[in-house]
């Protein structure tokens, strides 16, 4: 666990030790029931024949099947990597733990979830599109003016061309 | 009774948890009675070595049914609690807790309408785009437009220009002036013309006509 320091009330446990703390409960009391006592109520005829050789069979057979069961557990763990997210819905859990309402699930139709999701690029795209029609926008705007005052200069020139040729009349 | 199908934790875990149980419970059972069957054998094994040994195979068969249904009772009842332990507290996602996956589920929970709107108000940004592009050009046209006539109009006034400094130049003062009454004389001498012109062609006909 990570190291917490703060108040003697030890920590919540966590999904991993819980996970950990009931599968040793499960085989502890599986274990308990089947017990040498119980194996021998069983199998009195050999028991009463070979006494040592029956021992020694439970033994094998109760500390095999709690490696099997161990094992198992530990493939179940690596594959799904459940240490890893036990320790993350734990940082998720703690995250959320103010918070009192029912949170969002997934409504199972999945054109409706997903509208959501693509919000975030809608907005993107709406704020690159406002800003690239205000750059046009100026553009526009500074090209308009520099064709009226061409168009000013234009008819100043040919104010000029009539003055001269009205002079050389 | 309705059974939770956990799609929630299955998003999280890429599992669910329900199956995730059933496939610990079949590969527990299933090592129970591998251990069964070897405990059987190895004592079968060993009392085929004794020689007039009184207990039958049956026998030892029916002890290990014996030993192994009272097993898989509790082996199933611890199971079932365990089971539900796992299901409750770690397998499993609190109601009000939100994956991070799907922040934005809360984040811009737009209804169908506002969805539709937004994707609107895009369409219409977009061509009001296009038609800026398309004012943009035209205005680009012009402007070149413009720039060849300025070019043409300027060397128009050089020409004029060019005829005052000559003027300046030889020094013929009001070039301008005998110029302009110049022209102002031959358009007088090619009116006078035309009216020669007419007098003798009316002159022509009069002698044609005595």
């Amino acid at each position: 666990a990570d190291g917490r320091d703060g108040p003697a009330l030890a920590a919540a446990p966590g999904r991993a030790q819980v996970f950990s703390t009931v599968v040793d409960t499960f085989l502890e009391k599986l274990v308990a029931a089947g017990s040498y006592q119980r194996f021998v109520s069983c199998y009195r005829c050999f028991y009463k024949l070979q006494p040592q050789l029956t021992r020694s069979i439970y033994d094998q057979f109760i500390s095999q099947l709690q490696a099997s069961i161990k094992e198992e557990i530990q493939e179940v763990k690596n594959e799904g990597n459940l240490e890893g997210l036990f320790s993350l819905l734990d940082k998720i859990v703690e995250e959320a733990k103010d918070r009192e309402e029912p949170a969002w699930r997934p409504s199972g139709v999945p054109a409706r979830d997903v509208r959501s999701a693509l919000v975030p690029f809608l907005l993107r795209h709406r704020a690159h599109l406002r800003r690239a029609l205000q750059e046009r926008q100026e553009r526009s705007s500074s090209l308009a003016e520099a064709v009226l005052a061409g168009r000013d200069s234009i008819a100043e020139l040919q104010q000029l061309i009539q003055a001269r040729q009205q002079a050389w009349q | 009774m309705s059974v939770n199908p956990m799609t929630y934790e299955a998003q999280f875990f890429g599992f669910t948890p329900q199956t995730c149980m059933l496939r610990v419970y079949i590969a527990f059972q299933d090592y129970l009675f591998e251990m069964m069957l070897v405990v059987e054998g190895v004592m079968l094994k060993k009392l085929d070595g004794i020689p007039g040994c009184k207990i039958s195979p049956s026998k030892i068969r029916k002890c290990t049914e014996k030993f192994l249904l009272f097993m898989k009772e509790h082996f199933d009842k611890l199971f079932s609690k365990m089971e539900e332990v796992l299901l409750q507290l770690v397998l499993n996602i609190p109601k009000n807790v939100l994956l991070p996956e799907d922040k934005v589920q809360e984040q811009y929970p737009y209804s169908e309408e506002e969805f539709q709107a937004l994707q609107d108000e895009l369409q219409q940004l977009q061509q009001q785009c296009r038609a800026e592009a398309v004012l943009e050009q035209e205005l680009r046209a012009e402007l070149e437009e413009q720039k060849a006539v300025k070019a043409e109009l300027e060397k128009i006034l050089q020409c004029f220009d060019g005829l005052e400094n000559i003027c300046r130049e030889h020094g013929a003062g009001n070039f301008k002036e005998s110029f302009a009454f110049l022209t102002q004389s031959s358009k007088k001498l090619q009116d006078v013309l035309k009216d020669v012109e007419e007098k003798s062609k009316k002159m022509n006909q009069h002698d044609q006509l005595m």
